[in-house]
């Protein structure tokens, strides 16, 4: 309760410190309040975002392109990830493959996506989905793979059989890595996310953006830009909640 | 809840034939870490190997238990080959070797599952067992919130648990303190006696040799082999921490032996 209390003070005083200082700067003078709005301005962007009925609506059908992208790709990344480490048949046939899409970034999949999908909702899940593929399949593929070999030894010695060795030991073993893979994947999911609403989109935080940008309304940016660090920060909150009580013996 | 009755048909009769281990070393030189072996040990008897790191104790251990491959010769348990990891040869790791995402129960509990038995019976069975040493009312604890001597008896009871006939110990509780680990050779003595396993057990302290075996193997390092045998008199069951005469003599006799091993390691 008290390191509770604590980190909503400490909360507290950041934001109002970095919102003071935003205000200072905003009313100095030093640049067009139409280039950088006052915190004011912001929230009023806000309040007629709300009015329009806009501001829950993208909010609602960003995050959901964002979970549905992320539950896709992380089944598909725990799935790959625990065949390429304990398989070997598997890691050889894709290991070096998936190691050669690593580098490509989620945007440089737009333009094919849109080609494959059009600009409907199936272009925003696969770019999504493939950004949350990649980070939950390595971190997968590393836990599964470095299982400790005196878990594996004991569980044999016990009598498990291999199938009792995978789903009692080995996936167990790795949870950890595992779930360090799921919560990267979600905070990639809202990068790529705003990658594939930038183009061709009717909705969404990202779309409004780019909208934002046609008119020149800064505030309505600011609007969007605090929309995705506040929904971010709250569902990694929420992931570390949910990950210690899974992994607890991780902390222990 | 009753006590839990240890089931073992007697048997669990270890033969080494010419056993031998040769590793490639790094250079890919052939190092030889078990040399040509043949060891008897009988069934329901409590074996030690002692030696200096290097002789090829855990290495014995290690292929009885089916993880390491002999170079040549074989392993028989009562008369059949051993040819890999066998249920039938329970295992005491020297590191905790315990499921950490698993209570107490639940790491014993695993250790039932190969068996056709209803979960009520495995569970019943499990706290029986957490009972005999000594961890009523720790049953539900997480192994990292259990002491190290608190985890040895966890993995004690998950390897006696389902009565295998032969029980490899590799240095259990080398990691305890003295006073932790007088208790858990008593906890150990206990059980072994109820329940007759084979037990062949490797350390490199000599006092916890004596207290606990029938038979005490010394070992010798490059290539390791075994250079004497000595027979426990000791009455059981046995009080731990008596010191008679024969033990002070076997103590000496023992720590002579492998001094001399060190001083022949010298040498060369």
């Amino acid at each position: 309760m008290q390191t509770l209390l604590k980190s909503i003070g400490q909360f507290s005083v950041s934001i109002s410190g970095v919102v003071l200082v935003w205000w200072l700067f905003a009313n100095s003078g030093v640049v067009s309040q139409d280039l950088f709005p006052t915190p004011l301005q912001v929230y009023q962007a806000a309040i007629e975002l709300h009015a329009d009925g806009v501001l829950l609506k993208d909010l609602r059908v960003s995050l959901g392109r964002a979970a549905t992208g992320f539950c896709i790709g992380a089944s598909l990344g725990v799935f790959v990830g625990l065949l390429t480490a304990r398989v070997r048949i598997v890691a050889v046939a894709l290991e070096p493959f998936l190691n050669l899409l690593r580098p490509i970034p989620a945007i440089a999949l737009v333009p094919i996506a849109i080609v494959w999908f059009g600009i409907g909702e199936g272009s925003k899940y696969f770019v999504i989905s493939y950004t949350v593929f990649l980070a939950v399949w390595l971190n997968t593929h590393a836990g599964a793979s470095e299982v400790a070999g005196t878990y594996l030894r004991a569980a044999r010695s016990l009598g498990a059989s291999r199938l009792r060795e995978f789903f009692e030991v080995i996936i167990p073993a790795s949870a950890p890595h595992i779930v360090v893979g799921l919560r990267l994947g979600a905070a990639l999911a809202f990068l790529s996310l705003i990658a594939a609403e930038l183009s061709g989109a009717s909705s969404g935080i990202g779309f409004r953006l780019q909208d934002a940008r046609q008119f020149i309304r800064t505030d309505r940016m600011f609007v969007g830009l605090i929309e995705l660090g506040i929904l971010g920060a709250t569902l990694d909150y929420i992931f570390v909640f949910i990950s210690r009580r899974l992994v607890h013996w991780e902390s222990a | 809840m009753r006590s839990i009755r240890y089931s073992n048909n007697g048997k669990g009769h270890i033969e080494l034939k010419d056993a031998s281990v040769t590793f490639s070393g790094p250079g890919g030189q052939k190092i030889e870490a078990l040399s040509a072996t043949n060891l008897n040990i009988e069934p329901a008897s409590f074996v030690s190997l002692i030696g200096p790191s290097g002789c090829g104790k855990s290495t014995i251990l290690n292929s009885i238990g089916g993880f390491v491959e002999l170079s040549s010769g074989q392993i028989l348990l009562d008369d059949v080959r051993v040819t890999g990891i066998n249920p039938e040869i329970g295992v005491v790791f020297q590191q905790y070797a315990l499921f950490p995402w698993l209570t107490a129960l639940g790491n014993v509990m695993f250790a039932l599952k190969r068996f056709r038995m209803s979960k009520d019976e495995r569970k019943q069975r499990a706290y029986a067992v957490l009972k005999d040493v000594g961890l009523q009312g720790r049953e539900k604890s997480y192994p990292g919130q259990l002491s190290g001597g608190m985890r040895q008896r966890v993995a004690l009871a998950r390897t006696f648990v389902s009565s295998p006939k032969v029980l490899l110990m590799d240095e259990p509780f080398g990691a305890l303190d003295a006073q932790t680990r007088v208790v858990m050779h008593d906890i150990l003595l206990r059980i072994w006696e109820a329940q007759k396993s084979t037990v062949i057990f490797v350390t490199h302290d000599v006092d916890e040799a004596l207290v606990l075996s029938d038979l005490v193997y010394v070992m010798s390092t490059s290539p390791g082999r075994i250079i004497d045998c000595i027979k426990i008199h000791t009455e059981r069951p046995r009080k731990v921490g008596t010191v008679d005469e024969e033990f002070l003599k076997n103590r000496n006799r023992i720590t002579n032996l492998l001094r001399g091993s060190h001083a022949a390691e010298r040498q060369i």
